[in-house]
Protein backbone atom coordinates (compact mmCIF):
# COMPACT_ATOMS: atom_id res chain seq x y z
CA UNK A 1 0.00 0.00 0.00
CA UNK A 2 2.33 2.60 1.02
CA UNK A 3 4.60 1.78 -2.02
CA UNK A 4 1.70 2.14 -4.38
CA UNK A 5 0.78 5.43 -2.72
CA UNK A 6 4.22 6.72 -2.73
CA UNK A 7 4.65 6.15 -6.69
CA UNK A 8 1.50 7.77 -6.77
CA UNK A 9 2.38 10.71 -5.25
CA UNK A 10 6.01 10.80 -7.43
CA UNK A 11 3.78 10.88 -10.21
CA UNK A 12 1.70 13.85 -9.18
CA UNK A 13 4.84 15.75 -8.86
CA UNK A 14 6.05 14.97 -12.15
CA UNK A 15 2.93 15.47 -14.14
CA UNK A 16 2.44 19.45 -13.50
CA UNK A 17 4.79 22.22 -14.61
CA UNK A 18 5.11 23.85 -11.75
CA UNK A 19 7.27 21.56 -10.16
CA UNK A 20 9.91 21.72 -13.09
CA UNK A 21 9.52 25.31 -12.99
CA UNK A 22 10.03 25.19 -9.08
CA UNK A 23 13.12 23.18 -9.57
CA UNK A 24 14.47 25.21 -12.39
CA UNK A 25 14.43 28.33 -10.53
CA UNK A 26 16.04 26.67 -7.70
CA UNK A 27 18.82 25.29 -10.32
CA UNK A 28 19.24 28.63 -11.40
CA UNK A 29 21.48 28.49 -8.54
CA UNK A 30 24.01 26.74 -10.57
CA UNK A 31 24.51 29.98 -13.22
CA UNK A 32 24.11 32.67 -10.38
CA UNK A 33 26.87 30.72 -8.95
CA UNK A 34 29.22 30.37 -11.98
CA UNK A 35 28.47 34.35 -12.85
CA UNK A 36 29.56 34.95 -9.06
CA UNK A 37 32.37 33.55 -9.45
CA UNK A 38 33.19 34.93 -12.40
CA UNK A 39 32.88 38.32 -11.18
CA UNK A 40 34.61 38.09 -8.02
CA UNK A 41 37.42 35.81 -10.36
CA UNK A 42 37.95 39.14 -12.86
CA UNK A 43 38.73 41.27 -9.31
CA UNK A 44 40.86 39.04 -7.68
CA UNK A 45 42.55 39.43 -11.29
CA UNK A 46 43.29 42.98 -10.65
CA UNK A 47 43.97 42.66 -6.95
CA UNK A 48 45.84 39.51 -6.01
CA UNK A 49 43.43 38.03 -3.91
CA UNK A 50 40.07 38.45 -2.63
CA UNK A 51 37.28 37.46 0.28
CA UNK A 52 34.37 36.41 -1.09
CA UNK A 53 30.69 34.53 -0.12
CA UNK A 54 30.70 30.87 -0.98
CA UNK A 55 28.45 31.05 -4.20
CA UNK A 56 26.44 27.76 -2.62
CA UNK A 57 26.37 29.72 0.56
CA UNK A 58 25.18 32.86 -0.52
CA UNK A 59 22.46 31.80 -2.79
CA UNK A 60 21.28 29.09 -0.77
CA UNK A 61 18.31 31.04 0.28
CA UNK A 62 16.77 31.04 -3.67
CA UNK A 63 17.41 27.16 -3.43
CA UNK A 64 15.70 26.85 0.09
CA UNK A 65 12.69 29.39 -0.94
CA UNK A 66 11.80 27.29 -4.56
CA UNK A 67 11.76 24.36 -2.97
CA UNK A 68 9.96 25.01 -0.20
CA UNK A 69 7.52 26.64 -2.79
CA UNK A 70 7.58 22.61 -4.06
CA UNK A 71 6.78 21.54 -0.04
CA UNK A 72 3.83 23.72 0.08
CA UNK A 73 2.36 23.20 -3.60
CA UNK A 74 2.34 19.59 -2.99
CA UNK A 75 -0.61 19.87 -0.54
CA UNK A 76 -1.97 23.41 -1.13
CA UNK A 77 -2.93 22.41 -4.87
CA UNK A 78 -5.08 20.03 -3.89
CA UNK A 79 -6.48 21.88 -0.63
CA UNK A 80 -7.33 24.50 -2.86
CA UNK A 81 -8.82 22.69 -5.90
CA UNK A 82 -10.61 19.63 -3.81
CA UNK A 83 -8.31 17.21 -5.51
CA UNK A 84 -7.60 16.18 -1.83
CA UNK A 85 -11.16 14.50 -1.77
CA UNK A 86 -10.28 12.68 -4.80
CA UNK A 87 -7.03 11.38 -3.65
CA UNK A 88 -8.85 10.42 -0.44
CA UNK A 89 -11.44 8.27 -1.88
CA UNK A 90 -8.76 6.19 -3.04
CA UNK A 91 -6.56 6.22 -0.31
CA UNK A 92 -8.65 6.44 2.65
CA UNK A 93 -5.82 5.98 5.47
CA UNK A 94 -5.09 9.48 5.67
CA UNK A 95 -1.81 8.57 7.49
CA UNK A 96 -0.63 6.54 4.51
CA UNK A 97 -1.24 9.64 2.08
CA UNK A 98 0.10 12.12 4.27
CA UNK A 99 3.52 10.19 4.88
CA UNK A 100 3.79 9.32 1.17
CA UNK A 101 3.16 12.81 0.92
CA UNK A 102 5.85 14.02 3.13
CA UNK A 103 8.42 10.88 1.54
CA UNK A 104 8.31 12.05 -1.87
CA UNK A 105 9.02 16.14 -1.31
CA UNK A 106 11.63 15.13 1.41
CA UNK A 107 13.37 12.91 -0.91
CA UNK A 108 12.76 14.75 -3.92
CA UNK A 109 14.24 18.20 -2.39
CA UNK A 110 17.13 16.62 -0.40
CA UNK A 111 17.94 14.97 -4.06
CA UNK A 112 17.36 17.96 -5.95
CA UNK A 113 19.31 20.54 -3.23
CA UNK A 114 22.59 17.77 -2.81
CA UNK A 115 22.55 17.86 -6.52
CA UNK A 116 22.26 21.71 -7.09
CA UNK A 117 24.60 22.28 -4.03
CA UNK A 118 27.20 20.02 -5.38
CA UNK A 119 26.76 21.05 -9.31
CA UNK A 120 27.06 24.66 -8.15
CA UNK A 121 30.40 24.15 -5.95
CA UNK A 122 32.19 22.05 -8.44
CA UNK A 123 31.52 24.76 -11.70
CA UNK A 124 32.53 27.69 -9.15
CA UNK A 125 35.61 25.74 -8.14
CA UNK A 126 36.21 25.24 -11.77
CA UNK A 127 35.69 28.56 -12.75
CA UNK A 128 37.86 29.62 -9.67
CA UNK A 129 40.82 27.93 -10.58
CA UNK A 130 43.48 28.41 -8.54
CA UNK A 131 43.15 32.26 -7.89
CA UNK A 132 42.46 33.16 -4.27
CA UNK A 133 38.75 33.91 -3.65
CA UNK A 134 38.54 33.32 -0.25
CA UNK A 135 36.00 30.32 0.02
CA UNK A 136 38.09 28.22 -2.54
CA UNK A 137 40.79 27.22 -0.63
CA UNK A 138 39.20 24.26 1.37
CA UNK A 139 39.21 20.88 0.35
CA UNK A 140 35.38 19.07 -0.69
CA UNK A 141 35.97 16.78 2.34
CA UNK A 142 36.30 19.77 4.75
CA UNK A 143 33.20 21.34 2.69
CA UNK A 144 30.83 18.70 2.63
CA UNK A 145 29.52 18.75 6.07
CA UNK A 146 28.42 22.29 5.18
CA UNK A 147 27.32 20.94 1.45
CA UNK A 148 24.79 18.32 3.30
CA UNK A 149 23.36 20.45 6.08
CA UNK A 150 22.77 22.72 3.24
CA UNK A 151 20.85 20.40 1.52
CA UNK A 152 19.25 19.22 4.72
CA UNK A 153 18.23 22.54 5.89
CA UNK A 154 16.48 23.08 2.26
CA UNK A 155 14.43 19.68 3.10
CA UNK A 156 13.46 21.02 6.17
CA UNK A 157 12.04 24.23 4.94
CA UNK A 158 9.87 21.72 1.80
CA UNK A 159 8.58 19.39 4.88
CA UNK A 160 7.74 22.88 7.08
CA UNK A 161 6.06 24.28 3.84
CA UNK A 162 3.96 21.11 3.58
CA UNK A 163 3.07 21.06 7.41
CA UNK A 164 2.51 25.15 7.10
CA UNK A 165 0.46 24.63 3.71
CA UNK A 166 -1.68 22.25 4.97
CA UNK A 167 -2.25 23.57 8.43
CA UNK A 168 -3.23 27.05 6.69
CA UNK A 169 -4.67 25.41 3.53
CA UNK A 170 -3.73 28.10 1.57
CA UNK A 171 -0.76 28.56 -0.74
CA UNK A 172 -0.25 32.25 0.44
CA UNK A 173 -0.24 31.08 4.19
CA UNK A 174 2.10 28.28 3.64
CA UNK A 175 4.82 30.74 1.92
CA UNK A 176 4.43 33.81 3.76
CA UNK A 177 4.81 31.75 7.14
CA UNK A 178 8.31 29.71 5.22
CA UNK A 179 9.25 33.20 4.61
CA UNK A 180 8.92 34.42 7.63
CA UNK A 181 10.80 31.19 9.22
CA UNK A 182 13.98 31.99 6.35
CA UNK A 183 13.94 35.73 6.76
CA UNK A 184 11.70 37.90 8.83
CA UNK A 185 12.10 36.13 12.20
CA UNK A 186 16.21 35.60 11.68
CA UNK A 187 16.10 39.41 10.81
CA UNK A 188 14.25 40.70 13.71
CA UNK A 189 16.79 38.13 15.78
CA UNK A 190 19.81 40.03 14.40
CA UNK A 191 18.13 43.28 15.46
CA UNK A 192 17.81 41.94 19.17
CA UNK A 193 20.41 43.68 22.21
CA UNK A 194 23.59 41.76 23.07
CA UNK A 195 23.72 38.64 23.95
CA UNK A 196 20.06 38.02 23.13
CA UNK A 197 20.45 38.65 19.15
CA UNK A 198 22.73 35.53 19.54
CA UNK A 199 21.21 33.59 21.72
CA UNK A 200 17.69 33.59 19.86
CA UNK A 201 19.57 33.62 16.51
CA UNK A 202 21.29 30.48 17.12
CA UNK A 203 18.04 28.45 16.84
CA UNK A 204 16.51 30.73 13.52
CA UNK A 205 16.16 28.11 10.73
CA UNK A 206 18.97 29.15 8.25
CA UNK A 207 21.37 29.87 10.84
CA UNK A 208 21.67 25.60 12.17
CA UNK A 209 23.22 25.06 9.00
CA UNK A 210 26.04 26.51 9.52
CA UNK A 211 25.83 25.73 13.71
CA UNK A 212 26.25 21.98 12.03
CA UNK A 213 29.33 22.37 10.34
CA UNK A 214 30.49 24.24 13.33
CA UNK A 215 31.14 27.87 11.92
CA UNK A 216 30.02 30.75 12.81
CA UNK A 217 26.73 32.76 12.41
CA UNK A 218 28.14 35.44 10.95
CA UNK A 219 30.33 38.12 11.85
CA UNK A 220 28.35 40.55 13.42
CA UNK A 221 26.50 36.83 15.51
CA UNK A 222 29.51 35.60 16.31
CA UNK A 223 29.89 31.63 16.97
CA UNK A 224 26.06 30.28 17.72
CA UNK A 225 25.23 28.45 20.61
CA UNK A 226 24.49 25.28 19.41
CA UNK A 227 27.08 22.57 18.91
CA UNK A 228 26.76 20.73 15.71
CA UNK A 229 24.75 17.88 17.29
CA UNK A 230 22.57 20.08 18.65
CA UNK A 231 21.88 22.41 15.71
CA UNK A 232 21.01 18.96 13.57
CA UNK A 233 18.46 17.88 16.16
CA UNK A 234 16.95 21.60 16.09
CA UNK A 235 16.69 21.53 12.49
CA UNK A 236 14.76 18.04 12.42
CA UNK A 237 12.59 19.36 15.13
CA UNK A 238 11.33 22.20 13.10
CA UNK A 239 10.05 19.64 10.40
CA UNK A 240 8.94 17.07 13.11
CA UNK A 241 6.80 19.98 14.94
CA UNK A 242 5.24 21.28 12.05
CA UNK A 243 4.57 17.96 10.38
CA UNK A 244 3.17 16.75 13.44
CA UNK A 245 0.92 19.52 14.02
CA UNK A 246 -0.34 19.27 10.38
CA UNK A 247 -0.59 15.67 10.16
CA UNK A 248 -2.52 16.16 13.04
CA UNK A 249 -5.44 18.47 11.78
CA UNK A 250 -5.20 16.37 8.07
CA UNK A 251 -6.35 13.36 10.16
CA UNK A 252 -8.84 15.37 12.43
CA UNK A 253 -10.82 17.55 9.79
CA UNK A 254 -13.34 17.18 7.24
CA UNK A 255 -11.63 16.91 4.04
CA UNK B 1 -44.44 7.06 4.41
CA UNK B 2 -44.14 4.04 1.51
CA UNK B 3 -41.85 1.52 1.94
CA UNK B 4 -40.40 -1.47 0.43
CA UNK B 5 -43.32 -4.42 -0.16
CA UNK B 6 -42.28 -6.33 -3.11
CA UNK B 7 -39.87 -9.46 -2.92
CA UNK B 8 -37.88 -10.86 -0.42
CA UNK B 9 -37.62 -8.23 2.34
CA UNK B 10 -35.78 -4.99 1.08
CA UNK B 11 -32.94 -7.96 0.34
CA UNK B 12 -30.88 -6.35 3.59
CA UNK B 13 -29.22 -9.46 4.07
CA UNK B 14 -27.06 -8.31 0.27
CA UNK B 15 -26.92 -4.67 0.95
CA UNK B 16 -23.66 -3.27 0.38
CA UNK B 17 -23.88 -0.24 2.03
CA UNK B 18 -25.58 0.46 4.98
CA UNK B 19 -25.91 3.55 6.81
CA UNK B 20 -26.94 3.30 10.81
CA UNK B 21 -28.69 6.81 12.64
CA UNK B 22 -25.88 9.29 10.43
CA UNK B 23 -26.08 12.24 11.48
CA UNK B 24 -23.33 14.89 10.63
CA UNK B 25 -23.76 18.64 12.38
CA UNK B 26 -21.79 21.96 10.78
CA UNK B 27 -21.95 24.45 13.59
CA UNK B 28 -25.53 25.14 13.58
CA UNK B 29 -26.04 23.35 10.34
CA UNK B 30 -27.61 19.70 10.55
CA UNK B 31 -26.69 18.59 7.64
CA UNK B 32 -27.96 15.07 7.40
CA UNK B 33 -29.76 13.66 10.61
CA UNK B 34 -30.45 10.18 12.05
CA UNK B 35 -30.58 9.06 8.15
CA UNK B 36 -30.76 5.26 7.69
CA UNK B 37 -31.06 3.39 4.74
CA UNK B 38 -29.38 0.76 2.89
CA UNK B 39 -28.19 0.00 -0.86
CA UNK B 40 -28.73 -3.39 -2.47
CA UNK B 41 -26.97 -4.71 -5.70
CA UNK B 42 -28.18 -5.18 -9.08
CA UNK B 43 -29.82 -1.90 -9.42
CA UNK B 44 -29.42 1.79 -9.50
CA UNK B 45 -30.89 3.15 -6.44
CA UNK B 46 -32.04 7.04 -6.76
CA UNK B 47 -30.95 8.88 -3.40
CA UNK B 48 -32.87 12.15 -4.17
CA UNK B 49 -33.50 15.32 -2.21
CA UNK B 50 -33.96 19.17 -3.14
CA UNK B 51 -30.60 21.66 -2.72
CA UNK B 52 -29.26 21.15 0.63
CA UNK B 53 -31.06 18.20 1.49
CA UNK B 54 -27.81 16.57 2.44
CA UNK B 55 -26.84 14.15 -0.36
CA UNK B 56 -23.39 15.15 -1.31
CA UNK B 57 -22.77 15.27 2.72
CA UNK B 58 -24.23 11.63 3.01
CA UNK B 59 -21.65 10.62 0.55
CA UNK B 60 -18.71 12.32 1.71
CA UNK B 61 -19.39 10.95 5.24
CA UNK B 62 -19.54 7.10 3.53
CA UNK B 63 -16.69 7.46 1.70
CA UNK B 64 -14.86 8.72 5.21
CA UNK B 65 -14.30 11.95 3.82
CA UNK B 66 -16.24 13.87 6.88
CA UNK B 67 -16.45 12.09 10.55
CA UNK B 68 -20.20 11.43 11.07
CA UNK B 69 -21.53 13.19 14.47
CA UNK B 70 -22.70 9.82 15.24
CA UNK B 71 -23.59 7.12 13.70
CA UNK B 72 -22.33 4.88 11.10
CA UNK B 73 -21.85 4.17 7.46
CA UNK B 74 -20.46 0.38 6.58
CA UNK B 75 -19.38 -0.73 3.04
CA UNK B 76 -19.48 -4.38 2.14
CA UNK B 77 -20.15 -4.52 5.44
CA UNK B 78 -17.19 -2.36 6.69
CA UNK B 79 -16.53 1.38 7.03
CA UNK B 80 -14.71 2.42 4.39
CA UNK B 81 -11.75 3.98 5.47
CA UNK B 82 -10.64 -0.08 6.55
CA UNK B 83 -10.68 -0.96 3.06
CA UNK B 84 -7.28 -1.97 1.77
CA UNK B 85 -7.60 -1.23 -1.91
CA UNK B 86 -11.35 0.81 -2.02
CA UNK B 87 -11.07 1.63 -5.62
CA UNK B 88 -11.41 -2.42 -6.58
CA UNK B 89 -14.94 -2.26 -4.41
CA UNK B 90 -15.91 0.84 -4.77
CA UNK B 91 -15.90 3.59 -7.40
CA UNK B 92 -17.36 7.12 -6.51
CA UNK B 93 -17.62 10.65 -8.28
CA UNK B 94 -18.28 13.01 -5.92
CA UNK B 95 -17.01 16.45 -7.96
CA UNK B 96 -15.96 16.57 -10.94
CA UNK B 97 -14.09 19.73 -10.37
CA UNK B 98 -12.00 18.22 -7.58
CA UNK B 99 -8.99 17.83 -9.84
CA UNK B 100 -5.72 19.83 -10.52
CA UNK B 101 -5.88 21.66 -13.61
CA UNK B 102 -2.61 21.48 -14.65
CA UNK B 103 -2.50 17.79 -15.14
CA UNK B 104 -3.20 15.60 -18.31
CA UNK B 105 -6.28 13.44 -18.24
CA UNK B 106 -4.27 10.39 -18.69
CA UNK B 107 -1.64 11.38 -15.81
CA UNK B 108 -4.39 12.24 -13.38
CA UNK B 109 -5.78 9.09 -14.21
CA UNK B 110 -2.52 7.16 -13.38
CA UNK B 111 -2.05 8.71 -10.14
CA UNK B 112 -5.50 7.47 -8.80
CA UNK B 113 -4.57 4.00 -10.45
CA UNK B 114 -1.20 3.92 -9.12
CA UNK B 115 -2.16 3.94 -5.30
CA UNK B 116 -4.46 0.93 -5.88
CA UNK B 117 -1.82 -1.14 -8.03
CA UNK B 118 -3.47 -0.40 -11.01
CA UNK B 119 -1.55 -0.54 -14.29
CA UNK B 120 -1.51 2.18 -17.32
CA UNK B 121 -3.57 0.13 -19.60
CA UNK B 122 -6.58 0.19 -17.69
CA UNK B 123 -6.45 3.72 -17.61
CA UNK B 124 -6.29 3.67 -21.42
CA UNK B 125 -9.21 1.35 -21.51
CA UNK B 126 -11.56 3.89 -19.25
CA UNK B 127 -10.32 6.86 -21.12
CA UNK B 128 -11.68 5.07 -24.27
CA UNK B 129 -14.67 3.74 -22.58
CA UNK B 130 -15.92 7.13 -21.32
CA UNK B 131 -14.73 9.08 -25.07
CA UNK B 132 -11.78 10.97 -23.52
CA UNK B 133 -9.03 8.29 -25.44
CA UNK B 134 -8.43 11.84 -27.91
CA UNK B 135 -8.00 14.25 -25.13
CA UNK B 136 -6.22 11.92 -22.80
CA UNK B 137 -3.07 14.33 -22.86
CA UNK B 138 -4.94 17.23 -22.61
CA UNK B 139 -4.46 19.42 -19.35
CA UNK B 140 -7.96 19.31 -17.32
CA UNK B 141 -7.74 22.58 -16.71
CA UNK B 142 -8.59 22.74 -20.03
CA UNK B 143 -12.04 20.90 -19.92
CA UNK B 144 -15.71 21.00 -19.77
CA UNK B 145 -18.15 20.40 -17.07
CA UNK B 146 -18.97 17.76 -19.26
CA UNK B 147 -15.68 16.69 -20.14
CA UNK B 148 -14.62 16.70 -16.15
CA UNK B 149 -17.66 14.96 -15.39
CA UNK B 150 -16.29 12.15 -17.66
CA UNK B 151 -13.31 11.80 -16.35
CA UNK B 152 -14.68 11.42 -12.59
CA UNK B 153 -16.83 8.81 -14.22
CA UNK B 154 -13.68 6.92 -15.25
CA UNK B 155 -11.60 8.02 -12.21
CA UNK B 156 -14.92 5.91 -10.55
CA UNK B 157 -14.41 2.83 -13.20
CA UNK B 158 -10.66 2.38 -12.93
CA UNK B 159 -10.59 -0.36 -10.23
CA UNK B 160 -13.55 -2.18 -12.05
CA UNK B 161 -15.74 -1.69 -8.92
CA UNK B 162 -18.88 -3.49 -7.72
CA UNK B 163 -20.27 -0.15 -5.81
CA UNK B 164 -20.60 3.18 -8.07
CA UNK B 165 -21.25 6.24 -6.02
CA UNK B 166 -21.96 9.40 -8.75
CA UNK B 167 -23.37 12.79 -7.12
CA UNK B 168 -25.44 14.92 -9.44
CA UNK B 169 -23.22 13.31 -12.45
CA UNK B 170 -25.26 14.83 -15.19
CA UNK B 171 -25.49 18.22 -13.92
CA UNK B 172 -23.90 20.59 -16.52
CA UNK B 173 -23.94 18.00 -19.58
CA UNK B 174 -25.37 18.50 -22.92
CA UNK B 175 -28.19 15.99 -23.81
CA UNK B 176 -26.14 13.84 -25.83
CA UNK B 177 -23.87 13.47 -22.23
CA UNK B 178 -26.84 12.96 -20.41
CA UNK B 179 -28.19 9.93 -22.34
CA UNK B 180 -24.82 8.85 -22.11
CA UNK B 181 -24.47 8.84 -18.44
CA UNK B 182 -28.06 7.20 -18.55
CA UNK B 183 -27.32 4.25 -20.46
CA UNK B 184 -23.82 4.06 -18.54
CA UNK B 185 -25.39 4.00 -15.47
CA UNK B 186 -27.87 1.31 -16.98
CA UNK B 187 -25.25 -0.99 -18.24
CA UNK B 188 -23.42 -1.02 -14.46
CA UNK B 189 -26.16 -2.21 -12.83
CA UNK B 190 -27.47 -4.48 -15.49
CA UNK B 191 -23.90 -5.79 -14.90
CA UNK B 192 -24.71 -6.78 -11.62
CA UNK B 193 -22.79 -3.78 -9.58
CA UNK B 194 -24.55 -1.57 -6.88
CA UNK B 195 -25.20 2.27 -7.87
CA UNK B 196 -26.44 4.74 -5.89
CA UNK B 197 -27.13 8.09 -7.66
CA UNK B 198 -28.02 11.11 -6.42
CA UNK B 199 -29.96 13.85 -7.95
CA UNK B 200 -32.35 17.14 -7.41
CA UNK B 201 -34.56 16.25 -10.04
CA UNK B 202 -36.78 13.42 -10.14
CA UNK B 203 -37.01 12.74 -14.27
CA UNK B 204 -33.09 11.85 -14.24
CA UNK B 205 -34.41 9.11 -11.96
CA UNK B 206 -37.56 8.02 -13.55
CA UNK B 207 -35.30 6.59 -16.54
CA UNK B 208 -32.38 5.12 -14.95
CA UNK B 209 -33.51 4.11 -11.11
CA UNK B 210 -35.29 0.75 -9.81
CA UNK B 211 -35.56 2.34 -5.87
CA UNK B 212 -35.17 5.73 -4.86
CA UNK B 213 -34.40 7.01 -1.27
CA UNK B 214 -36.18 10.51 -0.77
CA UNK B 215 -34.18 12.69 1.81
CA UNK B 216 -35.28 16.52 2.95
CA UNK B 217 -33.88 18.40 5.11
CA UNK B 218 -31.07 15.56 6.02
CA UNK B 219 -33.85 13.17 6.87
CA UNK B 220 -35.13 10.30 5.24
CA UNK B 221 -38.52 11.26 3.88
CA UNK B 222 -39.37 7.79 1.95
CA UNK B 223 -37.74 4.65 0.44
CA UNK B 224 -39.74 2.98 -2.17
CA UNK B 225 -39.14 1.31 -5.53
CA UNK B 226 -40.21 3.25 -8.57
CA UNK B 227 -43.24 0.92 -9.41
CA UNK B 228 -44.58 1.88 -5.93
CA UNK B 229 -44.52 5.05 -6.09
CA UNK B 230 -46.18 5.51 -9.65
CA UNK B 231 -48.60 2.93 -8.28
CA UNK B 232 -49.46 5.64 -5.35
CA UNK B 233 -48.60 9.34 -6.69
CA UNK B 234 -49.58 8.24 -10.59
CA UNK B 235 -46.53 9.98 -11.48
CA UNK B 236 -43.12 10.21 -9.99
CA UNK B 237 -42.98 14.20 -10.69
CA UNK B 238 -46.31 14.18 -8.56
CA UNK B 239 -45.02 11.89 -6.01
CA UNK B 240 -41.55 13.91 -5.43
CA UNK B 241 -43.21 17.35 -5.00
CA UNK B 242 -45.93 15.99 -2.50
CA UNK B 243 -43.34 13.82 -0.50
CA UNK B 244 -40.89 16.49 -0.43
CA UNK B 245 -43.27 19.96 0.03
CA UNK B 246 -42.10 20.77 3.53
CA UNK B 247 -38.39 19.82 3.02
CA UNK B 248 -37.61 22.49 -0.45
CA UNK B 249 -34.80 24.89 1.30
CA UNK B 250 -33.52 27.74 -1.03
CA UNK B 251 -29.36 27.16 -1.57
CA UNK B 252 -27.13 26.20 -4.16
CA UNK B 253 -25.92 22.28 -3.55
CA UNK B 254 -22.35 21.39 -3.21
N1 LIG C 1 -18.52 21.59 4.75
C1 LIG C 1 -19.67 22.15 5.17
N2 LIG C 1 -19.67 23.12 6.11
C2 LIG C 1 -20.82 23.68 6.52
N3 LIG C 1 -22.03 23.37 6.04
C3 LIG C 1 -22.11 22.43 5.09
C4 LIG C 1 -20.93 21.77 4.59
N4 LIG C 1 -21.32 20.89 3.65
C5 LIG C 1 -22.64 20.97 3.57
N5 LIG C 1 -23.14 21.89 4.43
C6 LIG C 1 -24.55 22.23 4.63
O1 LIG C 1 -25.24 21.02 4.84
C7 LIG C 1 -26.47 21.01 4.15
C8 LIG C 1 -26.51 19.84 3.20
O2 LIG C 1 -25.65 20.10 2.11
P1 LIG C 1 -25.35 19.05 0.96
O3 LIG C 1 -24.97 17.76 1.57
O4 LIG C 1 -24.37 19.67 0.05
O5 LIG C 1 -26.76 18.92 0.25
P2 LIG C 1 -27.12 18.39 -1.22
O6 LIG C 1 -25.93 17.69 -1.76
O7 LIG C 1 -28.28 17.49 -1.00
O8 LIG C 1 -27.51 19.57 -2.03
C9 LIG C 1 -26.60 22.37 3.48
O9 LIG C 1 -27.35 23.19 4.32
C10 LIG C 1 -25.18 22.85 3.40
O10 LIG C 1 -25.13 24.24 3.43
MG1 LIG D 1 -24.90 18.09 -3.51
Amino acid sequence: MMRAVVASELLKLRSVTTTYRAIGVAALMVVLGAVWTFYVGTMADERGSIRAAAPEQGFLPLLQTSLALLGVLAITSELATGMVRTSLVVVPRRGVLFAAKAGVVGAVTFGGAVTILLTTYATSRLIAGDRLLGFNQSSLAADLPMLLASGLSVTVLALVGLGLGCATRSTAAGIVSVVSLLFVLPGIATYLPPPWNTRVASFMLPNLVPQIAGDQLSRRLGDGLLPPWAALATLIFYAAVTLGAAFYLFKRRDA
Amino acid sequence: MVRCAEGPPCRIFFSVIELHHLTKRYGDTLAVHDLSFSVAPGHVTGFLGPNGAGKSTTMRLILGLDAPTSGKALVNGRPYMSLARPMREVGALLDANAVHGGRSAYNHLLCLARTNDIGPRRVAQVLEQVGLAGVARKRVGGFSLGMKQRLGIAAALLGDPRVLMFDEPVNGLDPDGVRWIRDLMCSLAAEGRTVLLSSHLMSEMALTAERIVIVGRGRLIAEATVAELISRYHTLEDAYMALTAGSVQFGVSS
